[in-house]
């Protein structure tokens, strides 16, 4: 929104600054000032000449050459425009001008013949609406004078105010607003142009005929107040300058006296309105209502809106002339042959116009301040500014009767109790109490104060939604004062020892244990997937119930089930560059719940990748070493495919001998398998690809434990036994190593390990085992030892693993 | 004899020179020292001398003696080393060929950047005294509006901003200030806490906008804190994000959650306040939303807003990380790409 600062000074003297520094302080005060603009920039630049030679350019059938005088020097300019004749006074914008949209002139040929600049029409110069040809000026029009001087043009410094900033404040949506808060905030006092006085001299304008156009209201309606205005005798015609160069200054377009008033008002006291053609008035009835029926209505922009029947409308006897608080019907609109007006200033429920408004893509200058929620208690003097300004451009209407109102609300003043001692403790300054009160009148407060303790009774237009309690008073003082003029301060408090959560130190000994030992890359994926990612992973779990109402796309419109279709798709996309890769995501999947809704798991998802050679095994190690990190009990046992939190039961994805689980507690909580190839076929995955996946919902908040426990050393020497046994080729080692620490059954076998493995045949392979014996309380002796190699011998044999020969 | 012991030195020294192995060495020294070796050879000759020249010349076949196995031991030490040198040779690696010049696929390991920011802050916050806490990413409308204060007409709630499910009661928590509200309710003041993670907002994607982000929300809670206090804290957390002694400036913003409520700005980096191009001439960047815990906030969680007070802010995480590393596309951060997290690497 544009703040004019010419307007502003209508209502407060502003201090001689820099219009920059007034805009810093404003938005360190109230409100975010985005920009400082100058307005007549432009038309200062661009000057009057007059035409002195035309010839034609040789390259063109419609181009000229021509020269032209400002009185002091000659110059050249290639033009296109029909009425170029010589002697004709015309508007120069030399080389270096900037147009309206951003067009800048610069030094070019025109089918090579140079140009010094532009003759403009009156659109270029957005100094009227011909653009036919160039702006031809009166003959006595002063040569080299600029055209902004000329038509007398005002000057003026524009703010453009963020509006995100002004959002909670319906106040500050017109300037006489905004003038309050310069007032405020550079302590000169404000004018009020609209007291008692001035209310008085408007009522006196108005006649105890009865009024023409009778209000009825739906109490259940979106309305909150609606007072209209008749008057008669309205000549359309345009509007006088100033008006026009305020309405253009803040970016609205004039259009003839009626219109442009209804604007202004708006853009003055924030309080949008508007004026009917009453002719148009069917009945001469204005109803408020829910639009029930009627199904459609066509705006004043000239597009047919279909309608909802909660949607409320302004209506005659017949039917529908607006939409409420967002726009007019085009029926109804103010016509050149217009010459009886009802003026309206109503107020409507914030959030119900802007659903409709949403709904239909509406976002008015109307609809923008309605939806800040304003203040029934100022349509009346919106009404009586409304009609101050028509009499003003046609002296010779009248006032039809008294001001008519319907609905309007009850209004009782609120008053927030505070403490001037609570302000200060909470903006951590000591600010006299004096100037606290200071502050609350000049912001329209009004102040009661005993003691410490102040009664401040709040404005009706600032009580609406925004100040609610004591915290919004400390507020208002605290960025009037300046939050720049509050030392920062350390807190007074106990201290206390912190320390992280056992979740968070899991997690972080998982990323840590991640990256420097497992040697992976962390990255993140969209915790939301689509249905079209699950099939392609063959997963069966869709999460149906945890469907986003507006999803972006179909690609991320569900909580993903798993990590694992992210981590797939991840792989897919890395595969293509890298022939190896590890990477892991420490995420959550979501698991859906008839009674919580929904259940998120904190899962570590793993990928190994390699082009060739299957990176199964680092990977299991991986988790292996990873588990024994955690300090959590745990198992790792061949893949179940039982009902776990993991992967759905049957999922296709595993394969069929190299998975396994991890247990805790009797439970699969982790996973490690090599991906099946259909799924990686599904993928486009040309490789070898294991992914693990560690679920750490249920034992995260645990305490992990340091369980480890000193031995003293050894102090007699162990004893090493190998032996190399023949095996069935596809018997796991680790049934080789059980049978014999099964078979052995004594205390002073220390620990059985696999030395080496040698494939033999197709069918057999030969495995080395190692013993080591050892006894705490002394040395073993020879006899024992082989006595002990003896029985090695004997239960791998008799567990079908005969020694090689 | 004199000039016998002077021969007997040049002539080992020569002799010396002349031996490439071990053995030879070994025989060299039973030929000078042994037994039946030159210099007895001339030892045995002073038998008839006087007691004079015997004293003279014991001393300096001593020193000789002394020489020769000095030089010998020497020797032997060095032919030792060149054997075991050969031998070395012999067994030679290219001890160029590291994991760094050879094509083994991607082996860098490393976390992802928002990780690396997000500890970092996170060690700081503990550093004063703040726990971290965790919350759902989906939530309730109560946690996510109504505790902090959102009002059921407020925009913020409109389907434009909230990722809504279809049961129309739950969502994707749109900021992590829903770790706030669940905070509170299970503390008593006074604490001191920050939830970081990620949060999600339906709005469409480009370079700078993402459906899913990282924030990081702040909370202290206590008796008698102050506005002079947040921005302690706020210059306190920014001085050590930044390594360096920032400027911060508050100005009025509105949240639903905090009144007061501030936008902060820290003073710009590039250009120490100056005015450039990334501050937009105006020496300042707005970093961060912060305020006043508002009251009916605190009473939602069960605190006595006239007993209580406290502030709260909020961090964009990812703004943090694309400030640091120079990062042109937030998108890249739930990529999956390791083409971007191997820029991260820790090694």
């Amino acid at each position: 929104m544009y703040i004019s600062i010419d307007w502003i000074k209508d209502f407060v003297e502003l201090p001689d600054m820099e219009p920059n520094k007034l805009a810093e302080r404003f938005t360190m005060a109230t409100c975010e000032v985005e920009d400082v603009l100058t307005t007549g920039e432009l038309l200062d630049r661009v000057r009057i000449v007059e035409i002195t030679e035309i010839e034609d350019h040789p390259d063109s059938d419609h181009l000229h050459l021509v020269k032209f005088t400002d009185g002091k020097e000659e110059k050249q300019v290639v033009c296109g425009a029909p009425n170029v004749e010589v002697g004709k006074k015309v508007p120069f914008a030399p080389l270096g001008t900037t147009f309206p949209g951003g067009f800048t002139l610069v030094p070019k040929k025109i089918r090579g013949v140079m140009s010094e600049g532009m003759l403009c029409s009156e659109t270029e110069l957005e100094i009227g609406t011909d653009d036919s040809g160039l702006k031809i000026f009166e003959t006595g029009a002063p040569l080299g004078q600029s055209v902004g001087e000329y038509v007398g043009q005002k000057k003026d410094i524009l703010l453009d105010i963020d509006n995100k900033s002004i959002t909670h404040r319906p106040d500050l949506w017109g300037h006489y607003g905004m003038a309050r808060e310069f007032a405020a905030v550079f302590g000169n006092p404000l004018k009020n142009p609209f007291d008692s006085a001035w209310e008085e001299k408007i009522r006196s304008w108005m006649s105890d005929e009865k009024a023409p156009v009778s209000i009825t209201v739906d109490p259940d309606s979106a309305n909150l107040g609606f007072t209209g205005l008749s008057m008669d005798n309205i000549t359309i015609k345009p509007s006088p300058q100033w008006m026009q160069d305020r309405l253009n200054a803040c970016g609205m377009r004039p259009i003839n006296n009626i219109v442009d008033i209804s604007n202004y008002v708006m853009l003055e006291l924030g309080i949008p309105n508007h004026i009917f053609d009453r002719d148009t008035i069917r009945g001469g009835q204005i109803i408020v209502r829910r639009a029930g029926e009627d199904k459609e209505f066509t705006t004043l922009d000239e597009v047919k809106r279909d309608l909802l029947p909660s949607d409320t409308m302004v209506c005659d006897a017949e039917g529908p002339s607006g939409i409420a608080g967002i726009m007019g019907g085009l029926d109804s609109a103010v016509a050149d042959t217009t010459s009886r007006i009802f003026l309206e200033a109503a107020n409507w429920r914030d959030a119900e116009v802007r659903r409709t408004a949403t709904r239909l893509g509406l976002r008015t200058d109307a609809l923008q301040r309605y939806e800040k929620s304003l203040d029934s208690q100022l349509l009346e003097r919106t009404l009586l500014r409304l009609a101050e300004l028509v009499k003003e451009s046609c002296p010779e209407a009248v006032i039809k009767g008294q001001v008519v109102k319907a609905n309007m609300p009850a209004y009782t003043p609120l008053v927030i109790d505070v403490k001037a001692s609570r302000i200060c403790q909470v903006l951590g300054k000591a600010i006299d109490t004096p100037e606290i009160v200071r502050i609350l009148e000049a912001l329209d407060y009004s102040v009661a104060l005993e003691g410490d303790q102040m009664s401040v009774t709040v404005p009706s237009y600032r009580s609406t939604k925004d100040i609610e309690c004591d915290a919004d008073i400390i507020e208002e003082i605290g960025r009037v004062i300046g939050y720049d003029n509050i030392t920062p301060a350390a807190p007074l408090n106990e201290v206390n020892a912190v320390r992280l959560s056992e979740a968070k130190v899991m997690s972080r000994k998982i990323l840590d244990f991640m990256v420097n030992r497992a040697g992976a890359l962390e990255v993140m994926t969209y915790p939301m997937v689509g249905d079209k990612l699950l099939d392609q992973a063959f997963w069966p779990v869709k999460n149906e119930t945890l469907i986003l109402a507006n999803a972006m796309s179909p690609e991320s419109d569900r909580m993903r089930p798993s990590l694992i279709p992210s981590l797939l798709q991840a792989a897919a996309l890395n595969q293509k560059t890298y022939s190896s890769f590890r990477f892991f995501e420490l995420g959550r999947s979501f698991q859906e719940d008839e009674k919580d809704f929904c259940h998120e798991r904190y899962q570590l998802g793993v990928v190994y990748f390699d082009k060739k050679k299957s990176p199964f095994l680092e990977a299991a190690n991986g988790m292996e070493e990873l588990m024994n990190s955690l300090n959590i009990p745990f198992r790792m046992v061949p893949g179940t495919n039982d009902k776990n939190t993991l992967y759905p039961e049957g999922w296709e994805g595993l394969h069929p001998y190299e998975s396994m689980d991890v247990q805790i507690m009797g439970r699969s909580r982790g996973y490690i398998g090599t991906v099946h190839p259909l799924v990686c076929r599904n993928f486009k995955i040309k490789g070898q690809l294991v992914m693990a996946v560690l679920d750490i919902s249920d034992f995260q908040n645990q305490r992990m434990k340091d369980k480890t426990k000193y031995q003293p050393l050894d102090r007699f020497p162990s004893s090493i036994f190998d032996c190399t046994v023949v095996a069935d080729a596809h018997t796991p080692v680790e049934d080789v190593v059980a049978v014999l620490k099964k078979g052995m059954k004594m205390k002073e076998l220390d620990w059985v390990k696999v030395v080496d493995v040698f494939t033999m045949s197709e069918t057999q392979k030969s495995v080395t085992l190692r013993s080591s014996f050892k006894d705490a309380e002394k040395t073993l002796s020879g006899e024992f030892i082989r006595q002990a190699e003896d029985k090695v011998i004997a239960v791998l044999e008799k567990g079908g693993f005969p020694l090689k020969v | 004899m004199l000039q016998n012991l002077e021969d007997l030195k040049s002539e080992f020294a020569s002799a010396l020179a002349e031996v490439k192995d071990r053995s030879s060495l070994v025989n060299l020294k039973a030929d000078f020292l042994g037994k039946k070796g030159k210099l007895n050879d001339i030892l045995k000759s002073l038998k008839d001398a006087t007691p004079d020249v015997k004293k003279t010349l014991g001393m300096k076949s001593n020193q000789l003696k002394e020489s020769i196995l000095g030089e010998i031991d020497k020797k032997m030490t060095a032919l030792e080393l060149s054997e075991i040198n050969e031998k070395l040779k012999k067994n030679w690696q290219d001890i160029t060929f590291r994991s760094s010049i050879r094509d083994q696929g991607l082996t860098a390991a490393g976390y992802h950047p928002v990780s690396i920011i997000q500890r970092e802050i996170e060690d700081i916050f503990t550093s004063m005294g703040f726990e971290i806490l965790d919350g759902p990413y989906v939530e309730d409308d109560y946690h996510n509006f109504e505790a902090l204060n959102i009002p059921e007409t407020h925009p913020a709630r409109d389907m434009q901003d909230t990722f809504w499910f279809k049961d129309m009661k739950h969502l994707l928590r749109t900021h992590t200030s829903c770790i706030q509200a669940r905070g509170m309710e299970t503390r008593t003041p006074p604490f001191k806490f920050i939830g970081p993670g990620k949060v999600f907002r339906c709005e469409a994607t480009d370079a700078s906008h993402e459906a899913a982000f990282h924030q990081l929300e702040g909370m202290m809670v206590g008796k008698d804190i102050s506005v002079a206090n947040l921005i302690y804290f706020m210059k306190t957390l920014l001085s050590e994000i930044f390594r360096k002694d920032v400027n911060v400036r508050l100005r009025p913003g509105f949240f639903p959650f905090v009144e007061p409520g501030f936008e902060l700005d820290i003073e710009c980096l590039i250009c120490g306040g100056k005015g450039c191009s990334v501050c937009k001439q105006s020496g300042w960047v707005e970093l961060l939303p912060c305020g006043m815990v508002h009251p009916n906030v605190l009473k939602h969680g069960n605190i006595d807003p006239d007993e209580y007070n406290g502030f709260a802010f909020g961090l964009g995480l990812d703004r943090l990380v694309m400030m640091r590393y120079g990062i042109d596309d937030i998108r890249h951060l739930h990529s999956g790409n390791l083409s971007f997290v191997s820029q991260f690497k820790s090694y």
